[in-house]
């Protein structure tokens, strides 16, 4: 059990210090070849943001506010929290050529520039004008952005699933456990072990007697 | 040299294997497993997924047992999920193994992680029952018992205790071990004291540095901060 966990942390990502996060996630060959292994670049300061202060999901409408698309409203993609980046459907684009070969020049594609936080804001609902937001918490105790400008509750937003799992329809498989087994309550709070407790449910009798040894 | 003989290995297993199916019976009474009449008796085939997943590109899974929903189960249902997990885990490993030696993608490697996951929060929670029950029953808070000693090296160090069959003064090889420093040590120690002082002064300037930083690039920084406070 231990050297598992030895070879766990063995495993484990560790990324060399002061690296620059990109917009490929660090692992992918893209990453690799912007990042190879021993350059060292100067570190981006990014502003330090806490996971509760965090108000952009993906999924939410923003709006630009400075830039070549400001002004412009857009659905967020994909959220980069090293850099605090916030990648927009379409919007602030710039054009590169993909799938180039010796004798091919390529398709040209719009690919999107990330912003930064500040960069961005939320979309009011009522009025769909670009508002500041807070964290709150209803009555229910519940913790939710509100916009400062009309008080509406924005809503955390729908995004599909990163492995393309609707929960809706899922059905089980044969080697999943059903909602209900696996809520399912069976633990009896005992003054016993685990070890006691399955050796009695087993209907196991250590008649061995534990030989007196030194702890040093 | 190793991956031709795990291949040899890996044919004469699967060639086990198909015998067995060519001779596969119905379920038993119980409707619980395969009886068998020929050569795997040893179960072998619990290393390898359901056939029916065999060549597969993806195969679907739901999603890993989180520590919450682990609590709420007896000892006895943990016990078995541990093994269910285990046998599940074998046969994932052996397919990953089996897809590197066939320089393939191994399909839906996100089981493994999910699989490994269960067990670790298997294995927090089994550890939290019992440090409560020792807590209750004894008041250690360690499950092994140990001291702080100086090493021969003049560190203060926890050492663990092992469990020997005699008293530590019979003990030749723990009588070796010192639990002392002898005076020539003490200007090393002096010097090692010395390297921890730099290195934590070191981080605390460096820490100093970076909030600097920080504050000249972001200056409202400091008043979000002051206003949280009051």
């Amino acid at each position: 059990m231990r050297l598992s966990a030895l070879l766990a942390l063995a495993s484990k990502v560790t990324l060399p210090p002061h690296y620059r996060h990109g917009m490929s996630r660090p692992g992918t060959m893209a990453a690799k070849r912007r990042n190879p292994p021993g350059s060292r670049r100067p570190p981006v300061v990014v502003e330090p943001i806490s996971d509760e202060d965090w108000h952009l999901f993906c999924g939410d409408r923003v709006e630009i506010l400075e830039g070549k698309d400001a002004g412009k409203q857009g659905k967020v993609v994909q959220v980069i929290r090293e850099r605090n980046w916030v990648v927009l459907e379409g919007l602030n684009t710039h054009y590169r050529y993909i799938g180039r070969t010796a004798d091919f020049r390529g398709t040209m594609i719009p690919s999107e520039a990330p912003l930064l936080h500040n960069q961005v804001k939320l979309v009011d609902p009522v009025d769909r004008k670009p508002t500041e937001v807070e964290w709150r918490f209803t009555e229910a105790g519940e913790r939710v952005r509100v916009s400062t400008r009309s008080g509406r509750i924005i809503p955390k937003p729908e995004f599909p699933r990163a492995d393309g799992i609707i929960p809706e329809t899922w059905i089980d498989g044969p080697k999943d456990t059903s909602v209900e087994d696996a809520l399912e309550r069976t633990y009896v709070p005992r003054l016993k072990t685990l070890e006691e407790e399955v050796m009695e449910a087993m209907g196991i009798q250590e008649t061995r007697r534990h030989k007196k040894v030194y702890w040093y | 040299m190793a991956a031709a003989r795990f291949g040899v290995f890996c044919r004469s297993v699967s060639a086990a294997v198909k015998t067995a199916r060519s001779f596969l019976s119905p379920q038993g009474p119980a409707g619980t497993g395969i009886i068998h009449t020929t050569l795997s008796r040893k179960g072998l085939e619990e290393f390898f997924d359901d056939p029916k997943n065999w060549g597969e590109e993806k195969v679907k899974s739901g999603a890993a047992w989180t520590c919450q929903q682990l609590r709420n189960k007896s000892n006895e249902d943990l016990h078995k999920l541990w093994y269910v997990l285990l046998k599940e885990r074998n046969m994932l490993l052996t397919l990953e193994q089996e897809a590197k030696r066939q320089i393939l993608p191994m399909p839906s490697p996100e089981r493994l992680e999910k699989v490994i996951e269960s067990m670790d929060a298997l294995d927090k929670v089994v550890q939290e029952r019992e440090d409560a029950l020792r807590l209750l029953q004894t008041g250690q808070e360690k499950p092994r018992p140990g001291a702080w000693r100086k090493d021969i090296f003049g560190r203060i160090i926890w050492h663990k205790f092992k469990q020997w069959a005699i008293p530590w003064h019979l003990n030749k090889r723990y009588n070796r071990k010192r639990f002392f420093a002898m005076p020539y040590v003490d200007q090393f120690d002096r010097l090692r004291l010395e390297k921890h002082a730099r290195i934590q002064i070191r981080k605390r300037n460096l820490e100093k540095k970076k909030a600097k930083l920080l504050q000249e690039k972001f200056p409202h920084l400091s008043e979000a901060q002051k206003s949280s406070l009051a």
